[in-house]
């Protein structure tokens, strides 16, 4: 593999609330391969919404942001903002999560889908609506010139948020990022989904979000784990998933249906004062680790974790 | 939208407008004072008791309640709303010719305030928190907590007394007497009453639009807009302010409606002979089948702008299917 497409340094975001700054994502770091699909998983407010949100800056403006985010070498953090909505939808294009709510209820799905098109590529009103048709059958969608028509309320669940993937795959983006694409969906549409990222990932690098373990194990290459805004764990998929060196990692596993449904005792710390030491420390149950603060350490061949159980200082 | 939809909604508006008549009746008899007693009494200082019940027998008042309601409300249908006690002649004569004066400061004051009303709400829910947002809504909030006929009052004496820009009073000049009306005179004579109007009708407006814009602002497909690589500009005035606009049209329609109450004493103040003065009129002096008539006006106004608003909003909104099942 050679230059990262996306790299991510020492990404900090922070909400200014009247309680103190929420420290949503803390010192993230990361890289995004071409062609590959990473899988950010972790459980809910881990941070990882955040860290998509932010990689397009699609935060609110009053949030705090530092460090560096390169796509193809240039910082988008820096990028005026004129430049930066040239990156929005053109270079990478976004699914948000909840597709019941991200689709405009007053235009038509086709309209929605040709604006990308027409913003971008200067496609003009019937090109872009056969655009529109033809991204609307590329993600499956039983009779698209018809549908193309209808009104986001006329749409199922599944195809929302197919209608969502045709919508930000509407530029060819190289790189996609999607908010939990499969929430909500029952299992045949969820394989469906699944099944279509697939496809997809064979033009462009996949950044997906997701708290649904068994989809990141099908898709993706790579797989990173949030936990209170900090990656405890990355590393290939396969490994990560089935060795995982992170007490936090394996808890996660051990939490699945299919593995014994045992959660994880305690809940999320707060991210406005995060425990002293090791963050997962209050519900760790092999080691106690209140003093010292784990940096990511190699534990394999790229696989990397934050624990002491590995970091000897 | 359909016809059985459109009959139905026709069959409900008739429902409502025979409540109203009926409740409109009760509550006008409940009322002190008659009018035959009040008008002698101005004149001779008492009201000799012969004289109020020969008046009450010509105009059929010393019948049982239950005939006069049922009388009233046949004669209500068949368009008989009877003579104005005050003016001796057909009330709707009278009413017919007063709404035009009303119309002449209404409408252009409820379209002003709504257009401005609905910009401004918008550029404020947009910009919240801005310092633009933050002195627009305390402005509003300003005019919002003035007592409105205080309101009327002050801009009478500044505009008109002091600063003797604008006429005190009246629709048009005494000179129209021999020169006939003259346009631009009312046009001058207006502008008072057009502008208090559109003060209390602008702050609601904006109020609502600016919290309906707020809601709209903070909506997830707002955010998938801005994910494309729209501008700001566009996705305000594309994705925002069409969604935004929908609780509005519900809003515009009965504001259209409730204006003639609110002309009331803007007309009263500023001697603009409309609907709002004669209703004022004729209820100092108890003209009973004048008020009603107006009372029945302004019933069927509201009737016609809940049907207008039930028409308009699927063709604003395609998610309202009127007449579907859901």
């Amino acid at each position: 593999m050679n230059a990262a497409l996306l790299e991510v340094r020492g990404l900090k975001v922070g909400f200014p609330t009247p309680d103190g700054l929420v420290r949503a994502s803390d010192t993230v770091d990361l890289e995004l391969y071409h062609r590959e699909i990473l899988g950010l998983i972790g459980e809910t407010g881990s941070g990882k919404t955040v860290l998509g949100m932010a990689i397009l800056r699609l935060l609110q403006p009053n949030t705090v942001i530092e460090g560096e985010i390169r796509y193809r070498g240039r910082d988008l953090l820096s990028l005026p903002e004129d430049e930066m909505r040239k990156v929005r939808g053109r270079e990478i294009g976004v699914v948000l999560q909840n597709s019941g709510t991200s689709l405009n209820p007053v235009y038509t799905v086709g309209d929605q889908i040709a604006e990308a098109a027409t913003l971008h590529q200067g496609l003009k009103g019937s090109e872009a609506r056969h655009r529109a048709v033809e991204l609307l059958d590329a993600v499956r969608i039983p009779d698209p010139a018809v549908m193309a028509r209808e009104y986001p309320h006329r749409f199922s669940g599944g195809m929302r948020e197919r209608a969502l993937i045709a919508m930000a795959l509407a530029c060819s983006p190289s790189l996609l990022i999607a908010d939990e694409p499969t929430k909500g969906l029952d299992a045949v549409t969820k394989r469906e989904i699944i099944d279509l990222f697939a496809e997809v990932n064979r033009d462009r690098s996949v950044l997906f979000i997701t708290h649904d373990i068994e989809a990141a194990a099908t898709l993706a290459t790579r797989v990173a784990v949030m936990y209170a805004g900090e990656i405890v764990e990355i590393g290939a998929a396969g490994e990560v998933l089935s060795d995982p060196a992170h007490p936090y990692t394996r808890g996660l596993l051990a939490s699945l249906p299919e593995r014994g449904m045992r959660p994880i005792p305690g809940s999320a710390p707060s991210l406005i004062t995060p425990p002293p030491g090791c963050r997962f420390s209050p519900r760790c149950a092999t080691k106690d680790c209140k003093s010292e603060h784990p940096g990511l350490v190699e534990v394999g061949p790229g696989h990397y974790a934050r624990c002491m159980l590995y970091d000897r200082g | 939208m359909n016809g059985v939809y459109i009959i139905k909604r026709l069959f409900t508006s008739v429902a409502a407008f025979c409540i109203s008549v009926t409740i409109m009746f009760i509550l006008l008899r409940l009322m002190p004072g008659d009018y035959i007693t009040m008008y002698l009494e101005t004149i001779y200082r008492y009201a000799p008791p012969d004289v109020v019940e020969a008046f009450n027998h010509v105009y059929g008042l010393d019948r049982p309640i239950l005939e006069q309601y049922v009388l009233y409300l046949l004669d209500a249908f068949r368009g008989n709303w009877g003579y104005s006690l005050i003016y001796k002649v057909p009330v709707l004569t009278v009413i017919g010719e007063k709404l035009v004066w009303t119309m002449v400061i209404l409408v252009p004051a409820t379209a002003l305030a709504t257009l401005a009303g609905i910009g401004i709400g918008a550029y404020s829910g947009w910009k919240r928190g801005s310092k633009t947002d933050i002195a627009l809504l305390n402005g509003m909030i300003f005019i919002r907590a003035i007592p409105s006929y205080w309101l009327a009052l002050m801009i009478l004496i500044i505009f008109a007394y002091y600063l003797n820009l604008f006429p005190l009073g009246g629709y048009v000049d005494t000179g129209a007497l021999i020169t006939g009306i003259d346009p631009l005179d009312v046009a001058n004579h207006a502008v008072l009453p057009i502008l208090t109007l559109f003060l209390f009708s602008v702050t609601g407006t904006y109020y609502l639009m600016r919290s309906s814009m707020l809601m709209t602002a903070g909506e997830d497909y707002i955010v998938t807009a801005r994910a494309k690589g729209l501008d700001e500009l566009t996705i305000l005035r594309k994705h925002a302010l069409k969604n935004a606009m929908l609780p509005m049209v519900t809003m515009i329609t009965l504001e259209c409606a409730g204006m003639i109450t609110g002309s009331i004493f803007v007309e009263t103040i500023f001697s603009w002979p409309g609907l709002g003065m004669l209703t004022y009129k004729a209820l100092a002096v108890r003209d009973l089948p004048l008020l009603q008539g107006i009372l029945l006006v302004d019933t069927l106004l509201v009737i016609a702008a809940n049907i207008a608003a039930d028409l308009i909003y699927p063709l604003v909104d395609p998610r309202v299917q009127v007449g579907d099942n859901g």
